[in-house]
């Protein structure tokens, strides 16, 4: 058998067109410039890989109706006809909007009603950073799509499991409308972004800059007067000062910390964990601003079932998210709490004691009844896991699968509303 | 309440104990053990060759009592833990449907097997009851606080530990005062140099481990960390 010469094959590729590679590619791009000749007609990039590393290139001389971008137009004759003055635009204008191909097949694919226009799907897709002017990025709609999402995720866990206690429900929230999963409810939309903005570029795709810092969406919350304080001395915020204070997820609000890391954009590198954090939150305002989009052109039920199909319906286990410290105590504590009979651990069965590998299979009893059963290599650790599965079968349970939210009362004809259960609270400070 | 924890292995391992007995072939007894000593491979072999399970096999039979093979789909899912999700009857709050439906079952099971039907009290007679598991603890908990030390046995004990802390050690206040080495923990601390000797003794133990002992005790904490955050 041969063997097989992979850089030779490398080598044919590379010699099949000699013409090309030393002009596309292999060329300093200053030189390109001076050399091709300009063309009167502007192009869009829609592929163009040269747009990321020279975001600003109109330069003052040239006429802002022209784009020089390298490409030989003559031979690359431009896809579509742009208005003038497109080029010199932060964001493609919206009467672009209806020839664009991709923001149809977005519309059409999130089976979007017809009252939505395209126009304002296309301002969903203008992130702040890249058109810096609320008229025309999506940060107004962005804030009313993530006060809508929040509202019907909290109102959903809330009435789902009553008993889940604060910083679990914080987490869950997160989990279901934090950024990094609206991030990915954006990509599974298909949306993709453009290498960087501009009047140009096709409306159907995302629009964000690495290098201009945008205004973050404000959400709900109060600046905390300790702010200063909490960071310098890593003070400890409570469970009850989060509820009061800080946003939805918890988290304290810090604005300066906030514009202090939208500013770094202007000297980031390409490729690290904190351009793609920017990039995800470019995605997960594309996100809340089509739910404010449709809120405001569709009305509520609509948007409402829009979050529940594309959000709601997203699978968070949240059995995942607990994590305890003195399980055994918490669960005593909870059953003197509730007048059960104190619990008490019982060997259901065991092998292999004196192996390498045993197996001990621990339950908890209150009285005849078992709370919770589990498998583990010692009899400390069978116990304690049995004790946590027992603790988290008290906090996740639910009322039933399809639980009325407040929110159902709104829509016409709505059966009377049944008070959902509300739990006493938590057994123990966290 | 029993329900909702019972196998169906039980049942299906009395079904197999009692084919057993019918059947003349000795090798089918379960309560048998293993045999890993036979004296020959063809020995060990043939004690190993025991039928497949009753459900794996197709056993519906037809009206006039001869077995037919059909098609069906077994379903005989090996035992797991249960679902934190299904909420044990005791933690449904009183509202609750679920606890109106499951009542009668309740009433069932926790009555004794004296009224109810033959095939009722099988099931109940194979069901252990929970006093029969041992109980990892020596003592039972109590069901009610004690509350048996007033203030001045408290300031008594923190007065003592304060003294002389060396041989009013927690263990031997517990003892002294009936109550549990947490409650003393909770009322008093060791004063400051005590515990400053404590941690130089506790330091010196863990200057003389070795390599293996405390690559093994880190390994243990880190294990006991993976386990409370619900990791293993």
């Amino acid at each position: 058998m041969k063997r097989l010469r992979l850089d030779q094959w490398t080598g044919q590729l590379l010699l099949a067109r000699p013409g090309a590679a030393s002009v596309s590619a292999s060329a300093p791009r200053a030189v390109l410039r001076s050399t091709t000749p300009l063309s009167r007609c502007a192009a869009v990039r829609c592929q163009s890989t040269a747009a990321a590393a020279s975001p600003s290139i109109p330069a003052q001389g040239t006429p802002e109706d022209e784009y020089i971008d390298g490409t030989d137009h003559a031979r690359f004759p431009p896809l579509e006809n742009l208005p003038p003055r497109a080029t010199s635009m932060p964001s493609p204008p919206p009467s672009r909007a209806l020839e664009s191909a991709k923001l149809a097949a977005l519309h059409a694919r999130l089976a979007l009603p017809e009252k939505l226009p395209l126009q304002t799907l296309a301002r969903a897709l203008v992130d702040a950073s890249a058109d810096p002017s609320p008229d025309f990025n999506n940060s107004t709609l962005a804030f009313v799509g993530q006060s809508l999402i929040h509202y019907h995720v909290g109102e959903y866990l809330m009435c789902r499991y009553p008993r889940l206690p604060m910083d679990i429900l914080y987490a869950a929230m997160k989990g279901y409308a934090g950024h990094t999963t609206l991030h990915h409810v954006a990509r599974s939309w298909g949306v993709e972004h453009a290498a960087a903005p501009g009047g140009e570029v096709d409306p159907g795709l995302l629009q964000f800059s690495m290098h201009k810092p945008g205004d973050a969406i404000t959400g709900f919350g109060y600046q905390r007067a300790e702010l200063k304080y909490l960071r310098k001395y890593n003070w400890r915020h409570s469970i009850s000062s989060r509820i009061v204070f800080d946003d939805d997820f918890g988290e304290i609000v810090d604005p300066e910390a906030q514009r202090e890391t939208l500013g770094r954009r202007t000297d980031t590198q390409y490729g690290d964990a904190f351009t793609r954090s920017l990039a995800e939150r470019a995605y997960a305002n594309c996100t809340r601003a089509v739910v404010g989009a449709l809120y405001t052109h569709a009305g509520r039920e609509p948007a409402k079932a829009f979050v529940r199909a594309h959000i709601l319906s997203r699978h968070l286990d949240l059995s995942q998210l607990f994590a305890f410290k003195k399980p055994a105590k918490e669960l005593s504590l909870l059953c003197a709490r509730e007048d059960f009979e104190p619990p008490v651990a019982r060997l259901l069965s065991e092998t292999g004691r004196l192996s390498r590998t045993p197996v001990f299979v621990v339950g908890i009893f209150s009285g005849k009844d078992k709370l919770g059963e589990a498998a583990g290599p010692s009899l400390e650790h069978a116990r304690a896991k049995a004790a946590m599965n027992a603790l988290k079968s008290w906090y996740l349970y639910s009322p039933g699968e399809h639980v009325r939210v407040p929110s159902d009362m709104l829509a016409e004809e709505a059966k009377p509303w049944e008070p959902v259960h509300i739990d006493v609270g938590e057994i123990i400070g966290r | 309440m029993e329900t909702l924890f019972t196998r169906p292995v039980a049942s299906c391992c009395r079904r197999l104990a009692s084919s057993a007995t019918r059947t003349p072939r000795p090798a089918v007894v379960l309560p048998q053990p293993p045999a890993r000593g036979k004296a020959t491979a063809a020995r060990a072999r043939r004690s190993l060759n025991i039928p497949p399970h009753p459900s794996f096999l197709n056993s519906s039979k037809t009206a006039d009592g001869s077995s037919q093979p059909t098609e069906e789909i077994i379903y005989n899912p090996p035992e797991s833990a249960a679902s934190v999700y299904h909420t044990p009857v005791k933690f449904l709050p009183s509202s609750d449907p679920r606890r109106r439906a499951n009542l009668a079952e309740i009433l069932a099971a926790s009555q004794p097997a004296s009224s109810s039907s033959p095939s009722s009290s099988s099931s109940s007679s194979t069901q252990p009851s929970v006093e029969s598991f041992p109980m990892l603890s020596k003592t039972a908990p109590a069901l009610k606080p004690r509350h048996h030390l007033t203030k001045e046995d408290i300031e008594e004990m923190r007065r003592l530990r304060a003294e002389d802390p060396a041989t009013n050690s927690v263990a031997a206040l517990a003892r002294r005062f009936d109550c549990s080495q947490l409650f003393v923990l909770m009322c008093c601390q060791a004063p400051k140099e005590h515990r400053e000797k404590m941690k130089a003794v506790e330091e010196k133990y863990k200057a003389r481990w070795g390599p293996r002992r405390r690559a093994a005790r880190e390994e243990r904490a880190r294990r006991n960390v993976m386990l409370y955050n619900g990791e293993i």
